[in-house]
């Protein structure tokens, strides 16, 4: 599966605990530093495509004011996808990081 | 209920009644949530951002692509069929234009088709062809599974058209001035893009078809346009009813043909519902030539292939939808 970067903080914000879909939004505004504001209608998106790939699922329901709210965990295959994909992001960051050294010390501007 | 509620509760009847039972309740939470104490007298609305997104879940969830529930995903099927169909006819069109163009550029033949060399006519006339040579592009483009070529192009090879019967009609005023094969030119035009926009989303996984097929329209133009050039030179008396057989004329037994094969094997309903859509966009350019035609063999012809684009149309249509999946059944919250 193409981990998108929704999907990435997504996951990254049920890594500490459990979550409801607003809690996710703002964990994802917080991490992304407001670069990443998750509509209500993308964020279900990605939830329902990282369920059915098996990296989240349901925790336990709460009624709020009448209304249904649904908290979602990180599974161990979610925490594994996660995993690698950070693993992949630093690498090409460290490349990156290297390259500019290189750059830098080759006295390029 | 507050107003802001209701009215992100009727937006979100744009997703399919089976996904609202599931999620309804919890996206109105985060969205009431998010939103904060609105009060009735400041008259909220959902944003529009928040609509966008909504739409655009409804999108995919309408025409599912895979793991999605089998009456969804047949629908998405029958978009993405429908756009693969229609963009294969406007291929065949891209590759009569590109050779016209070619025979007019490099062999001087009809040079009045393309303006004066180095005229603004002939500028004209060489972008509009590269444009719709680009339909010919999209269609190999998502044959072989390259959806993001397919429809750039796509909507490239559409634009002249588009612009041709849509500013007429915007500068001429309403459009029951105007002749109906505008509309039907915008309709027959623009229904194949926008399947190819909507039906190939991020959850559709496209299939990469072999090349004989992807360049099936491509062979099947140059065949067409050698024989338009074979009639025009043998002068046949009385056989304007044969060229009626050609250009879009050659789609119509050809998509008999196929439509016979999807009847008689009960093939799957997206096609169906797919091959009917087609045979309806095929009957809406030719309906308008009954206007326009006199009395005789041409004027049967045009009866003939509208009477078996419009039965075999709705025998498809028939089937397509009796066999589709059953809706799950909706869960009450």
């Amino acid at each position: 599966m193409n981990m998108t970067e929704p999907m990435f903080l997504a996951l990254t914000a049920l890594v500490d605990e459990p979550r409801h879909g607003y809690g996710i939004v703002q964990e994802v505004d917080r991490l992304s530093v407001g670069r990443v504001q998750l509509k209500i209608g993308t964020l279900y998106g990605v939830l329902d495509r990282l369920s059915a790939a098996g990296l989240v699922a349901l925790d336990r329901e709460e009624a709020q004011q009448g209304r249904l709210r649904r908290y979602y965990r990180l599974t161990d295959e979610g925490a594994a996808a996660l995993r690698d994909e950070a693993a992949r992001m630093a690498a090409t960051a460290e490349t990156a990081t290297a390259r500019l050294r290189a750059r830098m010390a080759g006295g390029a501007t | 209920m507050s107003l802001l509620e209701r009215r992100y509760r009727s937006v979100l009847r744009l997703l399919p009644a089976s996904y609202r039972a599931e999620r309804e309740e919890e996206m109105v939470d985060a969205f009431m949530e998010m939103s904060g104490d609105v009060s009735d007298e400041l008259n909220p609305r959902p944003r529009w951002g928040e609509i966008a997104s909504v739409l655009a879940l409804a999108l995919r969830l309408r025409f599912g692509g895979a793991g999605a529930e089998p009456r969804l995903f047949a629908w998405g099927e029958t978009v993405r069929l429908l756009a693969v169909l229609g963009l294969a006819f406007h291929a065949m069109g891209g590759v009569y234009t590109g050779v016209e163009l070619l025979r007019t550029l490099v062999f001087q033949v009809e040079p009045g088709l393309a303006g004066a060399p180095g005229s603004f006519e002939r500028l004209v006339a060489v972008v509009v062809s590269l444009a719709y040579l680009c339909s010919t592009v999209a269609f190999v483009a998502i044959m072989r599974g390259h959806v993001r070529t397919a429809k750039i192009t796509a909507v490239v090879g559409a634009a002249p058209a588009l612009a041709y019967t849509l500013i007429p009609m915007i500068l001429a005023g309403p459009l029951m001035d105007r002749p109906l094969s505008e509309p039907a030119t915008l309709v027959f035009t623009a229904v194949p893009v926008i399947a190819l926009l909507l039906g190939f989303h991020s959850d559709a996984t496209p299939r990469r078809r072999p090349w004989a097929l992807a360049l099936s329209p491509l062979a099947a133009g140059l065949a067409v346009l050698g024989c338009t050039w074979l009639l025009v030179a043998l002068r046949l008396p009385d056989a304007d009813w044969l060229y009626l057989w050609l250009d879009l004329g050659t789609a119509i037994p050809v998509w008999a043909t196929g439509a016979v094969v999807v009847l008689t094997r009960r093939s799957s309903p997206p096609w169906a519902l797919a091959m009917s859509a087609a045979g309806l966009l095929l009957l809406l350019m030719r309906v308008p030539l009954l206007g326009n035609l006199p009395d005789g063999s041409a004027w049967l012809t045009v009866c003939a292939q509208c009477a078996l684009l419009w039965s075999l149309a709705v025998a498809l249509a028939w089937v397509g939808a009796r066999s589709l999946p059953a809706a799950r059944p909706a869960l009450q919250p």
